[in-house]
């Protein structure tokens, strides 16, 4: 394999992969910290009635939903688009680490047995990816609830799992390169994006959890058939 | 952008004033997945993509995304931020937060996030109410629970010669003048908290219950005020309201010292009373606790305090889940417990529990006359739910779902047969009246037996329906118990026999050729000599409830519904022209 070398990199890739990279990081914590420094000076509706549930079990049961998907009809019932989702987001969080990575142990990961698995992710993820597009385009219940922004973030998103696969084996300079500046940007956009939800739903499960497990709802006592 | 209409930029005002954290993290977080569509029964029945619960919350949705997300405050439609521009917006908003959404809140449980849509629905209901923008029956029952203090604005003096009068109807059937409905009682254990419909219309579960106190020998007490369970503050988004009824009921339980405050079978009367009604009146933390009927019967059974024979209920029976009680205040259990031991043939819907989908009638939609097509059209997944059990009664712990389940067993024809081959409507019963249906009497009290009324002949009573059969079959029923009676085939000939007979009571049916129920019911309010005659609603069709919730002219005075139940037939009767007579004697 020809494996690139740091100095075969153009300066602006090079850039890219350490200040630009990691300067885009440090962008996203600070717009994050902004929009949860915004979201917790609203203020919160109270609960002062005694309670009927055990709030600790019940926030444990609403961050673990996400792990059961008997628990909740919406996964239960469509199991394919529950395991698509988890795919798909287990593809994000690769090609994030790999995006974190790659930069400090390049050298490290020039070889077979660490560029194929993460090929095989990203794979999955750009197919994961393009069939959400696909339903948000095709199917009339998805598109009503779209904006360009929820079309724009799935084909960022499965843009950048095929440059992936192909920037993983680190022998193309320009897959490469194509890969950073995607991340990059990703980096930046995201804040912005309807991708925060994944930050928001640390915050939004603990107020369910809280919530419900007040009132004896959370951990469900029910089955769904 | 153009200029917003008035009342839009006060609509957008106070959203942005109102949008507290919960709001803001629904609002935020709604990954357009899609995975909450097929747990709406608006979309399931419909098919409509706009019937989505994402959909639906998008129309509020943009009003946030407009004010505080990033992008939507520079380039608004890349996210679909949008805020309330005209008066047409805020008619349309109306139509999905009031009626398209119950705020059932199973869509929120089917949501990987949580999203709360009833949250949402009752911040835009709160600011579209601001704006006179909402369903007429709402606006009038908050408007009778500010100034009166219940929803169907009963006088105190009605209130109290209701429960009088069921009294003496549960001292008759026990035969024994012990049974008491006390009212203000010093030293009681607890105060009961009613439906103001249980006093108004259908007293039949507050028998249930009283039956059921006094047989387990409680010692138990009815408020004279605040005894209101219901709050329209849920249904209205206005915790100022919710906070007003809420306290009501809290301060005279304070004046009577008891332990417990006992809440009827009411959904969202439980929810407000319970969970709601503390935090918004700020009336935390109350010295008394507030439970369900549905507790207190489960623990009357696990003491041996009153016993139950599953064979008096030997008909199948099924339970339909209150969204209020499953999903917003966890009771699930205690109504199976009560069910499994008071019937021999329980028989689950599936699902159930906190995934049982709404019976319909929720988040006020009995009082929205507007949005009654469209509720029994959506109401298939309820039905086919109910079907699939063969159960022949269907129970819930809630009026409101009893409304909407009848409702829609009526509209879908829902028969079962009953043991004489011919099949009939299903039932809809609360638990406590199964419950009291089953109980044994224990020998140290009376024999259940029906005393006989005293002699009511002389009365009469005008029979106005257009099918000839139903007319046949009430002057048979009335003329047997002692009444003089006139028939009138229509609405027409109903007014002319009103004028030439000025009868003691008029029952009267709502659909009609010609005239309409509702259309002779008003003219009977505006005409001097006969707006006094009590008038009972007997009717197949929904539309009878805008006369109880838009009170254009004053309510009637009773309603039911079509098939006839004769004992309840004839309780109401009876009753209405006893508080007839009362009025009559008082004026």
């Amino acid at each position: 394999m020809n494996y690139l070398t740091w100095s075969e990199l153009s300066p602006f890739t090079q850039m890219l992969m350490n200040q630009l990279h990691y300067g885009a990081l440090l962008f996203m914590i600070l717009a994050y910290t902004v929009k949860i420094w915004q979201l917790l000076n609203k203020p919160a509706a109270g609960e002062g009635t005694p309670p009927r549930g055990e709030h600790r079990k019940a926030i444990r049961y609403a961050y673990m939903t996400l792990a059961m998907p008997w628990e909740v009809e919406g996964q239960k019932t469509h199991w394919i688009r529950y395991i698509e989702f988890a795919l798909f987001h287990i593809a994000m969080a690769t090609g994030i680490g790999f995006a974190f990575i790659t930069p400090i142990l390049h050298e490290a990961m020039k070889t077979p047995f660490i560029a194929i698995p993460f090929q095989v992710v990203f794979v999955i993820g750009f197919i994961a990816g393009f069939s959400r597009l696909t339903r948000r385009v095709f199917k009339k219940e998805m598109r009503v609830i779209s904006s360009p922004d929820d079309y724009f973030c799935l084909v960022l998103l499965s843009v950048w799992m095929a440059s992936g696969i192909l920037a993983a084996p680190l022998t193309n300079a320009t897959w490469l390169f194509v890969f950073f500046l995607l991340a990059t940007f990703f980096l930046v956009y995201v804040p912005f994006s309807k991708i925060s939800h994944y930050v928001y739903w640390a915050f939004i499960r603990f107020y369910v959890g809280k919530h419900f497990g007040h009132r004896g709802v959370y951990p469900k006592k029910g089955t769904i058939t | 952008m153009g200029n917003k209409s008035e009342k839009a930029a006060s609509f957008n005002k106070h959203f942005k004033e109102r949008t507290n954290r919960q709001h803001a993290l629904s609002f935020a977080s709604c990954a357009h997945c899609g995975m909450c569509n097929e747990s709406c029964h608006y979309y399931l029945a419909t098919g409509d993509p706009e019937m989505t619960p994402a959909a639906k919350m998008d129309k509020i949705r943009r009003v946030f995304k407009r004010q505080h997300d990033w992008l939507g405050k520079i380039v608004p439609g890349w996210v679909g931020a949008r805020e309330m521009m005209t008066d047409e917006d805020l008619e349309e908003l109306k139509d999905v937060v009031f009626g398209s959404c119950t705020g059932c809140r199973r869509c929120t449980l089917s949501c990987p996030f949580g999203v709360d849509t009833a949250i949402l629905v009752g911040l835009a209901r709160g600011c579209l109410v601001d704006e006179g923008v909402a369903p007429e029956g709402v606006l009038t029952t908050m408007k009778d629970q500010w100034e009166t203090g219940n929803q169907m604005a009963v006088t105190q003096e009605d209130y109290l010669e209701t429960l009088e009068w069921l009294e003496e109807e549960l001292q008759s059937e026990l035969d024994d003048p012990d049974a008491k409905i006390p009212v203000d009682k010093e030293g009681a254990d607890f105060v009961y908290v009613v439906n103001p419909r249980e006093i108004k219309y259908s007293p039949l579960s507050l028998t249930a219950a009283a039956k059921i106190f006094h047989v387990a020998g409680l010692n138990w007490t009815m408020g004279s005020e605040g005894w209101d369970n219901t709050n329209f503050g849920l249904f209205s988004g206005k915790p100022d309201l919710g906070g007003h009824m809420g306290n009501l009921a809290y301060e005279h339980a304070r004046k009577l010292g008891v332990d417990k405050m006992v809440i009827s079978e009411c959904g969202h009367g439980l929810r407000s009373t319970k969970w709601e009604a503390p935090n918004w009146g700020k009336a935390n933390p109350l010295p008394f606790e507030i439970i369900s009927i549905l507790e207190l019967m489960v623990d009357l059974i696990n003491t041996g305090k009153i016993v139950l024979d599953p064979s008096k209920n030997p008909h199948p029976v099924t339970y339909h889940d209150p969204c209020n009680l499953s999903r917003s205040a966890g009771i699930t259990e205690e109504p199976r417990f009560c069910l499994k031991r008071a019937c021999s043939d329980f028989r689950e819907m599936t699902p159930n529990r906190a995934d049982s989908f709404c019976c319909t009638g929720g988040g006020g939609a009995m009082s929205m006359a507007e949005y009654s097509k469209k509720r029994l059209s959506v109401s298939k997944i309820k039905a086919d739910q109910i079907t699939d059990t063969g159960a022949g009664i269907v129970s819930t712990a809630c009026h409101n779902c009893q409304d909407g389940l009848t409702d829609l067993i009526r509209h879908h024809q829902l028969k079962y047969d009953f043991g004489d081959k011919k099949p009939k409507q299903l039932k809809v019963l609360n638990v406590c009246e199964v419950v009291a249906d089953a109980i044994v009497i224990p020998k140290d009290l009376p024999k259940i037996k029906r005393l006989p009324r005293e002699v009511t002949a002389l009365k009469t009573i005008l029979c106005v329906d257009d099918s000839p059969d139903i007319l046949k079959y009430l002057q048979v029923l009335l003329e047997d118990n002692g009444y003089k009676v006139v028939t009138a085939h229509d609405g027409i000939d109903g007014m002319a026999k009103a004028k030439a007979h000025k009868p003691d009571l008029i029952t009267l049916d709502i659909t009609m050729p010609g005239k309409s129920g509702v259309q002779v019911y008003q003219e009977l309010r505006a005409t001097e000599d006969l707006a006094d005659i009590p008038v009972f609603i007997v009717t197949g069709q929904v539309d009878f409830r805008q006369l109880m919730y838009q009170k254009k002219v004053q309510a009637p005075e009773g309603f039911m519904t079509k098939p006839i139940d004769e004992k309840v037939f004839l309780m109401t009767l009876e009753r209405l022209l006893e508080q007839s007579e009362r009025q009559m004697a008082t004026v």
